[in-house]
Parts: structure tokens; C-alpha cells; sequence
């Protein structure tokens, strides 16, 4: 432990002259981020940018945008120990912060209800969006039901197939889902869609991007809506436990649950945070989306950040078991944090995180999203090697109903049986 | 007027006009490496015999985000076979520079930031072969920092407008744009349908006022037709999609192609 406390020592020191500024106002994190985007989409995005920071000050807004969450999606989510689960590991305590509960079962739903609140002042008519494992394609379906909004959802063709009960919910609540046969057919793809309807359509369309990820503001936008999820983790593991968690563990696909989560403790230097990427088969190229392990600094979609690419500065495809995190960028603020050390990554393979799906089932009663899974399955690795009077707090990011037939398929594939 | 607008033109030129011919105000975007680079390298020489403003061309890239399913699908076929950025430039380098037209790299920005903004401006001066570059994906804003390294060797970056720019953005990216203006007709992805209507005239004159680069108009251009009449307004036209359909059959493209030039140079101001 000491060890460890002199890193978080020197990564403090490192960390301090950043926060509360960042982005700057070309929407940079350090050298990371900006607006790599064609010019049609360039006063799209000034707009955009201009009318979230009216709101934002405004309490009005905010007061309808916390009461939104509070009686559409049962905001405050609980913060849960995981008693069982901490005491099969033999470590440090785990504790949960619950964001399965949601109203439609992810994070997501906060960041969508935040950006069509936006989008209703700003006079949009239509919502867009993309979407990888399904979940912000519902949320954006569902808030889009809610507040009257026509809304199309992008998700790649293999994602559409994996996840079939997402497509079949949106379709219920009114979207149109469009199979994105492009590609590596995933979540990339998805969002190369949606922008290219955006510059068709942006006079009336807001493209609600689900992620920390993108040209500026989203990634500000994203992840001052979802930064709800550590403020109220802040506060209840202060009610509960009397001090702040020794360690935070989210998974991170483009990011919004981990920098909702990971945002509100950046300055509690006691804190330590870890980022868990997909490990996939193996770190190497199309087998996984470990962008921090396997990337190089590259410029995708909008924004300057890591990227996998091949040796010609190509895109490479990805592989994860869940849909998710199956996505060749990350989002810029991460990559920044990573730069000056307050996050620490690592990766998480398939089967390691299927093994941890079950764990959780198992031991604790709740089944986890496939995304959750990889972050549960790294605090599992973290627990073993702290002290039982530890704290670790997980983002339990979403529920795992949508991936049941999914792990039931592949299990069967792998001739195991429950 | 007239005057005028052959001086415009005479900014992009690199001498290798085709004397006693009008040169057709046409820059036609050619997909490199499709079906093969042999193919680029014989839709390049007839580009620069006929005389044309300058072509573009595409360098692909997996992601493409600007562009319609058209050319997505060239650059696709193309990636087969791997052309790949700097060896590109080499191959142009080994082409003798009268069978080139004035050449403008498009693609996306990854593949520049990949290679190095500035490795790759070295070596495109190097091989004398590329007179700029259009980079659909990099912002007037985000354009601030390589700007600067661009014009130091002498590669014109081109400057976007498009119909969703206001008027003082527009003028602020027509200052800093070299080589020409490049006038996104429509709103969409390459490919979609254009119609020419007044608002879209008074743009071009508007920003014509501001520069003496020429301000050219692509994005949707479908027929021969359209872009002789985008000719009485613009300095010139942009014909991608259109043409990049009939790249995998070299007769039709050539057919195409000439269509195009024909129509363009009857709509030349007689000098």
C-alpha cells in the first residue's frame, strides 16, 4: 500500500493544473479532442455548444433535467455492497453503484434525457443516434417516445443480429432502426451513419451521440450529464461508509459511464481509478478494443484521441463479446487522464468477463451487461489484492437481460453448461 | 469580368495547360487505386491532355464520413490493395509530370496526422507532383495549428463553405483558403442530389468578391449539363461521384469524362 500511495502521490502532483477548465474553449484536452468534422457540421456544432452552455447555467433547465431523472428514470440508483461477492474474493470490499436500475437498465438513459431536453429548447423535431450494444438507441428511442420527438437509430448489422431484444424495443417505442451493413458493421460504423444523416438533415435533426466521444462539445456535454452518476456516488458513500471509496473501476467503451463516474472524485488524490478497456481474444489487431494497449494517437469521427489503426493510419475493425465496448476510438478526456496518470487502464478479456457475468449472477442475484461485466470482472483481479477493510466502488453500467441469449449461445458454443 | 476570371484560374495552374485548347474549368475526382493504379495513371494523363483545372485525388480511407455510398465503395474496392499514403506519393513521383494535370490530395485526416503533417509535406514537395489538399474532416478551427506548416512548402489547403455557413465564417475561411475555394452545394454526403437555385448563386458571387482564388462548386453535380451551367456563376466545377460510379470500367469513365470536358468548355468565356 505504501507503494501505491506514493504513486497516487506523484499522480496528484501530476494531475493538478488541469481540471476544472478542461476542455478549452476549442474543446481540446490537453492535445487531445477538438472538431475534425466537414464544415456543414461546423455550425451545427458551435450552435449546439453555445445553447448547452445557456442551459447549463440555467437552473430552470437543470431543475427539469434533475426531475426528469428523478421520476422517469429513478434517479438516485442505489449504491450496494456486494457482501457475497466481496466475501468469495477474499479482499477488499466491493460495492456497487447501480446504474442497472435505470429506467431501460444503463447509464444511458441520463445523458439522452439531458441532450433532448437540449434538443426540445434548441427546436429540433428529430433525435438520431447510433448505437453498439442497443442500450442508447432504447434510451434515445425512449426519451424520444417521451418528448414527441421522430427518432432514427444507426446500429451496425452484427450488432442489430447480437442484439435482437434492443431492436425489437426501439422499434416498439416508435424508431426506426437502420442496419448499418458498413465495415466492421459495429458501433464505428453506426456513428459514420449518423453523421453523414446529420449533414444531410441538420437544420431539424439533433444527433443525440451517446458517448463521451466526438467532435466538441458532446464529449463536455456527455459527461457533465453523466457526471450525476459520481456526485450522487460521492455523496452516498460519504452517508454510508464515512469516507470517500479507496478505489473506482468502470468499464470504458467511448467512455460516458466512466467519465460519469470517474469526473466528480479527479481531484480526491486518495482516490485511485481504473479504466478497463475490452481485452477480447487477445490484444492484436481485429481481436480486440484495448485502444490504450493495442492504439496509437489518431484522429476518428470528430475527435483527436487513441485509435487502433493499422501502419497506413487505417481504421482497424474490433473485436468484443460485448457490443458495447466493441468501438476502434475512446473518448479524448480519457486519453488525457491516461496521459497525465489519474486513470489507470487495463483490458479484460471474453471469457474473463463471461466468467465474471456469471459471478455476479450467481453470487450477488444481479446479472450484469456484458460491458459491466468486463469492470466487475477487473475489481474481482483488484479485490484479491487489497485488505479486507478496502473500499472499491464499481459502475455496475447496465443490466444483462439484453446479452442473456447472446452468453446462452455462446456458451453452448463453447459446450459448457449451467 | 472576364479577365478576371482567367487570372483566378491562372492561380492553379501549374503550366500544364494544353496550348491553343480553352481548358475546361472542370476538376474531376478520381478514387486512386481503382480498380488499379494503372487505370488512375491512364484516367490522369487523359485528364491532364484535356486540359482540366486540376483533379482531385482521393486517397481512400476506411472511414470516409463525408461520403455517400458511392464512393465509399470505391475506396473500399481500392484498399484492397493497400494504397497507402507516402507510397502514393512515390508512385506519383515516378510518373513524368506532363502526363499530370495539377493535382489536389483529398482524403480524410487521419491519414495525414498518421504520416506526420509535416513528413508528409515534405515529401509531397519532393516528388513536385501535388499542388494541395482537401481535407474534408479537418475544421477552419481545428486547420489553426497545421496551417502554418502547409504553407511553409508550398501545398495549398482548401478552403470549405457550405450552405450552412454564415456569411462572416465564410469570409474568414475564404482569407485563409489556398489554391481555391471549394463550395459544398448541398448538405449531405458526396453523391446526393444538387439543385441550383438562387441562394446557392448568390454564395458564389458573394464569396467571388472576397477572393481571388477561384471558387469552385461540387457536391452533386450528376450531368454534363449541370456543370456548364454551374460554370456561368462559379469559377469552376467539381464532379466526384458521378464519375467515380464509372471508374471500374475505363471506357465509360473515358466516355464520361469527356462528356463533362466538352460541356465545361463550351461554357469557357471566349478569350
Amino acid at each position: 500500500m505504501i507503494k501505491g500511495v506514493a504513486a497516487l502521490e506523484k499522480s496528484r502532483k501530476k494531475s493538478r493544473p488541469s481540471s476544472p477548465s478542461l476542455p478549452d474553449y476549442r474543446g481540446y484536452f490537453g492535445e487531445f479532442g477538438g472538431r475534425f468534422v466537414s464544415e456543414t457540421l461546423m455550425p451545427a456544432l458551435l450552435e449546439l455548444e453555445d445553447a448547452f452552455k445557456t442551459a447549463w447555467r440555467n437552473p430552470d433547465f437543470r431543475k427539469e433535467f434533475h426531475e426528469m431523472l428523478a421520476e422517469y428514470s429513478g434517479r438516485p440508483t442505489p449504491l450496494y455492497l456486494a457482501e457475497a461477492l466481496s466475501r468469495e474474493m477474499g479482499g477488499a470490499r466491493i460495492w456497487l453503484k447501480r446504474e442497472d436500475l435505470n429506467h431501460t437498465g444503463a447509464h444511458k438513459i441520463t445523458n439522452a434525457v439531458g441532450q433532448a431536453l437540449l434538443a426540445r429548447q434548441m427546436g429540433k423535431s428529430r433525435l438520431i443516434a447510433e448505437t453498439g450494444a442497443g442500450q442508447h438507441g432504447v434510451a434515445t428511442a425512449t426519451v424520444a417516445a417521451k418528448l414527441g420527438f421522430s427518432c432514427q437509430i444507426y446500429m451496425g448489422s452484427e450488432d442489430v443480429r447480437r442484439q435482437a431484444l434492443n431492436v425489437f424495443r426501439m422499434k416498439l417505442l416508435g424508431a426506426v432502426v437502420s442496419p448499418v451493413d458498413l465495415g466492421g458493421r459495429t458501433l464505428k460504423d453506426a456513428i459514420s451513419e449518423a453523421l453523414r444523416d446529420w449533414s444531410r438533415t441538420v437544420g431539424e435533426t439533433h444527433y443525440l451521440l451517446g458517448t463521451a466521444f466526438g467532435p466538441h462539445p458532446f464529449p463536455l456535454m456527455v459527461r457533465t450529464f453523466q457526471s450525476v452518476i459520481g456526485q450522487e456516488a460521492r455523496r452516498q458513500f460519504m452517508k454510508r461508509v464515512g469516507s470517500l471509496p479507496d478505489a473506482l473501476v468502470a468499464c470504458v467503451g467511448g467512455g460516458s459511464n466512466a467519465i460519469g463516474l470517474l469526473h466528480p472524485f479527479i481531484k480526491d488524490a486518495g482516490v485511485r481509478m481504473f479504466g478497463v478497456e475490452a481485452g477480447g481474444i487477445a490484444i492484436s489487431p481485429g481481436l480486440h478494443a484495448a485502444r490504450f494497449a493495442g492504439g496509437s494517437v489518431g484522429v476518428l469521427q470528430g475527435t483527436r484521441t487513441y485509435v487502433l489503426q493499422d501502419r497506413d493510419g487505417q481504421i482497424e475493425n474490433t473485436h468484443s463479446v460485448s457490443a458495447g465496448l466493441d468501438y476502434s476510438a475512446v473518448g479524448p478526456e480519457l486519453a488525457y487522464y491516461r496521459g497525465t496518470g489519474r486513470i489507470v487502464f487495463d483490458s479484460v478479456g471474453d471469457d474473463e468477463a463471461l466468467a465474471a457475468f456469471r459471478t455476479l449472477s450467481r453470487t450477488e442475484g444481479i446479472i450484469p451487461a456484458l460491458e459491466s461485466s468486463h469492470a466487475v470482472a477487473y475489481a474481482l483481479r483488484l479485490a484479491k489484492t487489497l485488505p479486507r477493510d478496502r473500499n472499491i466502488l464499481v459502475n455496475l453500467s447496465g443490466r444483462g437481460d439484453k446479452d442473456v441469449m447472446e452468453v446462452s449461445r455462446l456458451l453452448e458454443e463453447k459446450g459448457e453448461k449451467l | 469580368m472576364k479577365s478576371g476570371r482567367s487570372m483566378r484560374r491562372g492561380s492553379l495552374s501549374r503550366g500544364s495547360f494544353k496550348r491553343g485548347v480553352t481548358p475546361p474549368a472542370l476538376i474531376p475526382y478520381l478514387v486512386a487505386g481503382d480498380p488499379d493504379l494503372d487505370t488512375t495513371r491512364r484516367y490522369l494523363r487523359l485528364a491532364a491532355s484535356s486540359g482540366v483545372f486540376a483533379v482531385e485525388l482521393g486517397v481512400p480511407f476506411s472511414d470516409p464520413t463525408a461520403d455517400g455510398p458511392v464512393i465509399q465503395e470505391a475506396a473500399r474496392r481500392s484498399l484492397r490493395h493497400e494504397t497507402a499514403l507516402p507510397e502514393l506519393l512515390d508512385w506519383l513521383g515516378t510518373i513524368p509530370k506532363e502526363e499530370l494535370p495539377p493535382l489536389y490530395l483529398m482524403t480524410y485526416f487521419n491519414l495525414f496526422h498518421h504520416m506526420g503533417v509535416e513528413a508528409f509535406c515534405k515529401k509531397a514537395r519532393e516528388t513536385g507532383r501535388v499542388a494541395g489538399v482537401v481535407i474534408p474532416d479537418l475544421s477552419f478551427e481545428d486547420a489553426r495549428g497545421y496551417r502554418s506548416i502547409f504553407r511553409s512548402f508550398g501545398v495549398n489547403l482548401v478552403g470549405f463553405v457550405s450552405p450552412t455557413t454564415p456569411a462572416d465564417r465564410a469570409r474568414k475561411i475564404v482569407r485563409e483558403a489556398r489554391g481555391f475555394v471549394y463550395y459544398v452545394g448541398l448538405m449531405g454526403t458526396t453523391g446526393s442530389a444538387l439543385s441550383l437555385t438562387g441562394s446557392i448563386r448568390e454564395k458564389v458571387g458573394a464569396m467571388r468578391e472576397w477572393t481571388s482564388l477561384p471558387v469552385c462548386l461540387g457536391f452533386g453535380v450528376s450531368e454534363p449539363r449541370m456543370a456548364r451551367e454551374i460554370l456561368e456563376f462559379s469559377d469552376g466545377v467539381i464532379v466526384g461521384s458521378r464519375l467515380v460510379r464509372e471508374e471500374e470500367t475505363p471506357g465509360r469513365w473515358e466516355k464520361t469524362f469527356l462528356e463533362f470536358v466538352a460541356a465545361c468548355r463550351k461554357a469557357e468565356p471566349q478569350s
